[in-house]
């Protein structure tokens, strides 16, 4: 009756066969990744060039002036400024630069990626039907599992890390510009191509600018992805606070991966809640 | 009416599910006694799981255990083994766990033995980029490379991606003590004039870019420690450093010394009567680097990843182990299993 209960037969499958294929394909096309992995390299390297020759009064000032004018209040833009003046003060500002470096290379990449292949996916229901699925797979297959072969090909440090963040990060935003041009009253665009406009123009001049606010939602989520794989990607060396929160579990400073933690989220929270003063913006805007 | 008998069936309802809730528990809680399960840590590395192997195979086969592990980080273990989550670990780097010697002092823990303290571990280059590989065709790149401080010559045979010009070491894994030391040490020789202190973040990020540096034949200065796998399966090189001195080894300013490793086991589970002849084994376990080494190096040969059938036959291999281990009884019984 064993059978009932266990599984009664099991395929022979050869696992160490896809490991050697694995190996064999980085080492074969080792200069192409080469270049990627270059790339990406410079452009971290850019942004964290530019971020840090930007005075930290400035940016804090930036934060103010921009949490204050797309909140509308005044306190907002104080708050925000003061959490980055704690993030300075306990000594992270650097750190904070790092990490916001790659942060915004991976978020570019998703944004440069994955907003034409919004717009694609939203034009026909065939591509719908293949991408969707594969966004599914992206978002829950364990990091890992694709991290360690990204090592094989890209090296450690901040180029696999901005892959890793990228194919995480660029699925709301394919999602959500699919979900916008979708969600669009037919009748709006029908009017649009009635009064003789090209698909391209009504794409451009009507439909982005009717699905903007979902579209800019869509930002948003794919930036706060991008921030919740900080922590993940120090494990592939990717320096900053992930990697000061990483020392700090496991040497299990309480502490240190407390206040690095503390940090993040303070990162988070002023990020998110600027490019939600934007969605909310595009949303005034779209409906006057 | 109606709604009466609906309430009444509710809280009958509610009373059996509380009383599965409560039996259901009850009957976890009490099911100590006789022989049952040994919860090993898994930190992460190979040896650690042979070593479990081999032990719990002991327990099973003598002692008349079950065995499983929990896998987790080296800290998440120790931790684990305070709070008596885990019941035995079989390799404490005693090293590369901060609180180790202060818990062992306030009695959190107990050290039965000693399980090998002749490993190596510092600044490791593949053997062809001193000697060169005739067979692969790569020339010696580096053939003076000998001592840690003649790495700062060569920044761009081991080239940083990230920051040009400079050369890259990958250092130990973040939050281990010897990361620190390494990092003393890159300091210390002025190597930070010309090469990144890479941390690699993880063990597999780790051993990733050693692997994938060695297929391609091309030069990698890593931090790496014996007995593993990987430095039984790679040829490469320990650099040399300046002899032991315990005060200078903080300051990373002299060669690490080997580790102690030892096998602890939770309070819980050494406290445990029933428990007593198996921890009287444990405190006997000894071994070496080069015993761990070659136990991993049968797997790697034969391609098993069954560290069940690695410990079968290293126990078979060495079973003059078994005369020092276990009573004369008990190293029978399993002799004969072993079919000795």
């Amino acid at each position: 009756m064993d059978w009932l209960y266990n599984f009664p037969f099991q395929l022979p499958i050869n696992l160490g066969a896809v490991d050697d294929v694995v190996r064999a394909f980085s080492i074969k096309y080792a200069s192409f990744f080469d270049v990627i992995r270059n790339t990406l390299a410079f452009l971290v390297n850019v942004i964290f060039y530019a971020l840090n020759k930007i005075p930290w009064f400035i940016i804090i000032l930036l934060v103010f002036v921009a949490g204050w004018r797309l909140s509308g209040r005044i306190n907002n833009g104080l708050l925000y400024s003061v959490l980055l003046l704690f993030v300075g003060s306990v000594g992270f500002w650097n750190l904070m630069n790092e990490t916001l470096s790659i942060i915004i290379a991976s978020v570019i990449i998703s944004l440069l990626l994955g907003f034409p292949l919004g717009i694609l996916v939203s034009a026909s229901d065939r591509a719908d039907a293949i991408i969707r699925p594969l966004l599914d797979t992206m978002q829950t297959m364990p990091v890992f599992v694709y991290l360690i072969p990204a090592l094989l090909f890209f090296g450690l440090g901040k180029p696999p890390a901005v892959i890793a963040t990228t194919i995480y990060a660029i699925v709301p935003i394919i999602r959500l510009t699919n979900h916008g041009i979708r969600q669009i009253d037919e009748e709006v665009v029908e009017a649009a191509l009635a009064f003789g406009s090209t698909n391209m123009q009504a794409l451009i001049k009507v439909k982005i600018p009717q699905a903007l606010p979902t579209i800019m939602t869509g930002v948003n989520q794919t930036l706060m992805m991008a921030i919740s794989m900080v922590v993940t990607t120090s494990m592939i060396g990717a320096t900053g606070l992930g990697m000061e929160v990483l020392i700090g579990v496991q040497r299990i400073q309480i502490g240190r991966g407390l206040l690095s933690g503390t940090a993040i989220v303070i990162i988070a929270v002023v990020l998110d809640r600027l490019t939600q003063g934007l969605v909310r913006r595009t949303e005034v805007k779209s409906d006057g | 009416m109606i709604k009466l008998i609906k309430k009444m069936i509710n809280i009958v309802l509610l009373f059996i599910l509380v009383m599965l809730v409560i039996t259901g528990c009850g009957g976890g809680g009490n099911s100590g006694g006789a022989r049952k399960e040994i919860v090993f840590a898994n930190a992460g590395w190979e040896s650690n799981m042979f070593h479990n192997a081999v032990a719990g195979l002991i327990g099973e086969q003598v002692f008349g255990y079950t065995w499983t592990e929990v896998p987790g980080t080296t800290a998440v273990m120790h931790e684990g083994l305070l709070a008596g989550e885990v019941d035995v670990h079989m390799e404490c780097w005693t090293d590369n766990i901060p609180p180790y010697k202060s818990d062992l002092e306030a009695g959190k823990f107990q050290e039965l033995s000693i399980n090998f303290d002749d490993n190596y571990q510092g600044i490791y280059v593949p053997r062809y980029v001193i000697e060169g590989d005739a067979e692969r065709g790569i020339e010696a790149s580096a053939p003076d490379l000998k001592y840690v401080w003649d790495l700062k010559d060569y920044p761009e045979l081991f080239p940083d991606d990230e920051e040009p010009g400079k050369g890259r070491m990958y250092g130990a894994i973040p939050g281990w003590e010897i990361d620190e030391i390494m990092h003393n040490k890159y300091l210390h020789y002025g190597l930070d004039e010309t090469f990144i202190y890479f941390r690699p973040g993880s063990d597999p990020a780790l051993q990733t870019a050693i692997i994938s540096a060695y297929e391609k034949g091309e030069p990698v200065a890593a931090y790496y420690w014996e007995p593993t796998w990987l430095l039984g399966t790679l040829d490469m090189v320990l650099l040399e450093d300046e002899p032991f001195a315990e005060d200078l080894y903080f300051d990373g300013k002299c060669e690490a010394p080997a580790v102690t490793v030892t096998v602890g086991v939770s309070n819980k589970f050494a406290d445990d009567e029933n428990n007593a002849d198996f921890v009287e084994f444990l405190r006997n376990y000894t071994t070496s680097s080069a015993l761990t080494s070659e136990g991993l190096a049968f797997m790697q040969e034969t391609g098993t990843e069954d560290y069940e059938e690695a410990a079968k036959w290293f126990l078979a291999e060495h079973d003059e182990l078994l005369d020092t281990w276990l009573s004369p009884d008990d190293a029978k019984t399993m002799k004969s299993f072993l079919g000795k």
